[in-house]
């Protein structure tokens, strides 16, 4: 546990401390006088991680009141989805989570693909979960990177990014693109690895297995790191149930709960049956469990279990076809469904109204961190000014999908 | 559990407000315009209960929903009289999924808010407020979400005009 008082301490002490005046009002014996102010941070601030705004209430260092301001990067993805036809809709789903694109990708398509009943090619489902899973690598990658640079740690930015170059030349080799794929598609996947990609894909994970204990020694060993995140922003489970996070955030919180393992979709049925891979749980390890460092630990330790699924995916892929046969003009027979995946930042839901036509009737995106961002209207009271900083970098957001 | 144990649970239970299921069907072979329904079966919910119909799904030990992953709504047609709310509900126990659906009149598109039950509706409810003019009684903070606060209209409607300009931006 972590010897400084907790920002509900030090609310409490404030209130003690308080003495009523004679207008009834409580005034703080404090040797400066402070007074409510509020700051508006963002939507141009590097910690935001896009455009986002949040209001702020603050009595001296203490937040005590929030609220965030979204829609800069509104961009109409769900009205676009009703006036274009299915297949050209998939590059609009890369730019939501522009930092898991493989992911989205996955999400559209088989939201689609459970409307219209089909199979996917055996050598596709593999790949399909070898990009995903890189993917997963890389947007994780991002979250600890970043989280470090909001808080004062530059060096483990640089770590991350290096190894993030490898993934996204890795990914521009098999669809020659480096961030917005569309890769995955309705029915399967765009093209086949090329020749030595596969291979290159092992190094890769070789490479990471030898390089990722480099970033947890810098990063969730640094004492510096662990004052700033321990018994910081702390969800219970009952207050991550309440407000529906999904992911590293509900992990965080200590719920053993990963869609992959417990609701399998594509072919991580089959690899969790092998035990292939395990899912990181927070204990609470440095301070309270469901704090900051819990979320970082759980994302941390995700990229691990990524590799150990990609090398099952390497180890058991066949030739075979990649792409199931389609018609040019894609007719989805009329119906809906929810398809709900497993993104890095949570449960990335698609919700898909077909009415038999080559538009769709509806296309609506549940992203994860849209969701996830609405905790910090209750998180960020009673915190200090440092670690708003602090608790939102720990949601991992990416604005181009609260906004969408 | 399954969509039917669910559905049979709901029953045994009265939850409020169930007015029945919509199950995926094959096309009848005999009528050449009939095409089918693919995908999810859901449960068809009066609007104005759906708040207590959600409170028995967060609340029965064999049900169990700790999660409400969506709520939105669509607009079908332009020419059809209602309007719908969509939720998805999510069980991290049981690990199970519940679709749930509610037609509202556009004439009088209103019903109570779900906040109380899941606080995670609540930007949901704001979102879908200004995308369909749909009014969520008793929502603790009515504002837009991703809109300005002085847009006009609700552009998820099927029958929603495209501004011309906005603030002097022209936008054509």
């Amino acid at each position: 546990m972590s010897d400084r008082p907790t920002a509900a301490q030090l609310l409490e002490a404030r209130v003690q401390d308080a003495k009523v005046v004679g207008s009834g009002e409580k005034e703080f014996s404090f040797d400066v006088r402070t007074q409510d102010m509020e700051i508006n941070f963002g939507p141009q601030h590097p910690a935001t991680h896009g455009v986002m705004r949040v209001l702020m209430r603050t009595d001296g260092e203490l937040v005590t009141g929030a609220q965030p301001h979204l829609g800069y990067l509104h961009r109409c993805a769900e009205k676009i989805g009703e006036n274009v036809e299915w297949l050209q809709y998939l590059p609009y789903t890369d730019r939501y989570d522009y930092l898991a694109a493989m992911n989205n990708n996955l999400g559209y398509s088989m939201a689609v693909e459970a409307v219209m009943g089909i199979e996917i090619p055996r050598r596709a489902e593999m790949l399909r979960v070898i990009c995903v899973e890189l993917n997963r690598i890389g947007s994780h990658l991002i979250a600890f990177g970043t989280y470090g640079l909001d808080i004062g740690a530059f060096t483990p930015f640089f770590y991350a990014f290096r190894e993030r170059e490898w993934m996204m030349a890795l990914f521009e080799k098999i669809c020659g693109a480096r961030l917005t794929y569309s890769y995955i598609r309705i029915g399967g996947v765009f093209n086949d690895a090329p020749p030595g990609w596969l291979e290159e894909v092992a190094l890769f994970c070789d490479t990471f297995e030898q390089k990722w204990p480099e970033y947890y020694a810098l990063l969730m060993e640094n004492q510096i790191f662990v004052k700033r995140t321990a018994n910081v922003g702390i969800i219970p489970e009952a207050m991550a149930y309440d407000f529906g996070l999904t992911g590293p955030m509900l992990r965080g919180s200590g719920v053993d709960f990963d869609l992959r393992r417990d609701m399998p979709y594509s072919i991580y049925g089959e690899i969790a049956k092998d035990k292939a891979f395990d899912v990181p749980v927070a204990r609470g390890e440095k301070g309270t469990l469901g704090d900051c460092w819990d979320r970082t630990w759980v994302r941390m330790v995700e990229m691990m279990e990524s590799v150990k699924i990609v090398r099952w995916c390497l180890a058991h892929i066949e030739e075979g076809p990649v792409l199931g046969e389609l018609p040019k003009t894609l007719r989805v027979p009329p119906g809906e469904a929810y398809v709900g995946i497993e993104n890095p930042r949570g449960e990335l839901g698609h919700y898909v109204v077909s009415g038999g036509d080559k538009v769709g009737v509806r296309v609506r995106v549940r992203g994860p961190s849209f969701v996830n961002l609405a905790v910090l209207e209750e998180l960020l009271p009673g915190s200090l000014v440092g670690d708003a900083i602090a608790i939102i970098g720990s949601t991992d957001i990416v604005v181009g999908e609260t906004d969408r | 559990m399954d969509f039917q144990g669910i559905h049979d649970r709901l029953l045994a239970n009265g939850a409020p407000g169930l007015l029945g299921v919509d199950e995926p069907r094959q096309p009848d072979p005999e009528d050449k315009k009939d095409k089918g329904r693919f995908g999810d079966a859901f449960v068809l919910v009066d609007p104005a209960h759906l708040a207590g119909f959600l409170q028995v799904c967060r609340d029965d030990e064999a049900l169990n929903f700790e999660i409400l992953a969506d709520l939105t709504a669509t607009d079908p047609a332009v020419d059809d009289e209602n309007l719908w709310v969509n939720v998805a509900l999510l069980s991290v126990k049981h690990r199970h999924r519940l679709a749930i659906k509610s037609l509202l009149p556009k004439a009088a598109p209103s019903l109570p808010s779900t906040t109380p039950v899941y606080r995670a509706s609540q930007w949901h409810e704001r979102e879908c407020a200004e995308m369909f003019g749909i009014t969520f009684e008793g929502h603790p903070d009515p504002r837009n979400i991703l809109l300005p606060d002085d847009w006009l209209g609700h552009p998820l409607r099927k029958d929603y005009e495209f501004p011309k300009e906005y603030h002097g931006i022209s936008c054509e």
